[in-house]
């Protein structure tokens, strides 16, 4: 993903490039782009070539993370364990948060009450 | 970017359970090598981050299950590449398009001979009218050569019947007396008179 824009704007397009090139400098071929800031209909947009991308792995090149958890996304490819384990720690912390929330609130509810 | 993995893992395969301690070296930075350490940081070690056991097998679990989906997955593409290359080169593909091309070119070979009868015509036509100008104007010119000729032999009958008409006119040795006497006989008066508005007068004083 070779990453272009203005300050405070990313726009990340999905490139095909030789390995040991910068990330931002001359590839081969543009496969997709990807938007990270979301519209005004709150989606995030990303276009993808799937007959060139399909060309291009059987060529022999390999994908980085961001862009094969977005194919994961995409159900092009099998989803990435990371979005599983993320979305996984995630839901546990909002669950610790929750219960956290929930506990001090009857307790504020108590401290109240014996003031009173 | 397709980036080989190799290449971006940094952190060295480290055992699962035991506390990692490890100076990962800095790849990218504002800093160069022969810059001083910061004093913030002289003291600071930096760990990577703490991993949960029951997480990581099942995080190993559910990438040997990806890595297997993706390795099938890029075979098959590459299967996919190779026979459409193939069938592009050597296939049904190229037979097909080998005889498109094949008639494309005959109805152009065609369309290319009917031209050229066609301009073959009309050259043929064009170069009859040229020829038959030509010899109308050959014709012509001997036509007027031929009339010259005749009109300048009929002026010099005229010049010569004419002649032979003045010839009798003329003064030979037999008429020389003759013409003497009769010349002498009459004597002809050439003067006249003639004034500005053109009355000729013949008549005057008479030697």
């Amino acid at each position: 993903m070779s990453l272009g824009g203005a300050a405070n704007r990313p726009f990340y397009r999905i490139v095909a490039a030789y390995n040991k090139r910068a990330r931002d400098s001359k590839y081969i071929e543009q496969l997709g782009s990807y938007d990270p800031l979301p519209n005004i209909h709150n989606e995030k947009l990303v276009a993808l070539n799937y007959d060139r991308i399909k060309y291009w792995i059987g060529c022999g090149a390999h994908p980085t993370k961001p862009v094969a958890k977005l194919l994961g996304l995409a159900g092009f490819f099998p989803l990435h364990p990371m979005t599983v384990t993320e979305a996984e720690r995630r839901r546990k912390k909002a669950e610790l948060e929750a219960a956290a929330a929930a506990s001090e609130r009857p307790e504020e509810a108590k401290e109240s009450q014996l003031e009173q | 970017m397709f980036q080989a993995l190799s290449k971006t893992v940094r952190a060295p395969v480290a055992r699962i359970l035991a506390p990692r301690a490890v100076l990962v070296e800095t790849v990218r930075g504002r800093k160069s090598r022969t810059d001083p350490k910061a004093k913030s940081k002289i003291g600071r070690i930096k760990y990577p981050p703490p991993v949960d056991p029951e997480e990581m097998v099942v995080l190993k679990e559910r990438f040997t299950e990806y890595t297997l989906i993706m390795r099938a997955l890029r075979m098959q593409f590459k299967e996919e590449m190779l026979r459409k290359r193939y069938d592009e080169e050597t296939g049904s593909l190229a037979e097909a398009r080998a005889k498109q091309e094949a008639e494309e070119h005959q109805s152009l070979m065609a369309w290319n001979n009917q031209e050229n009868e066609r301009l073959r015509k009309i050259r043929e036509l064009r170069v009859q009218q040229e020829q038959e100008q030509l010899d109308r104007q050959l014709r012509e010119v001997a036509l007027a050569r031929q009339q010259a000729l005749e009109e300048l032999v009929k002026e010099k009958e005229l010049e010569i019947l004419t002649l032979q008409e003045d010839a009798k006119t003329f003064i030979t040795l037999e008429n020389l007396d003759q013409r003497i006497e009769e010349a002498l006989d009459n004597p002809k008066n050439y003067n006249f008179a003639i004034d500005k508005e053109g009355r000729v007068v013949k008549k005057t004083v008479m030697q």
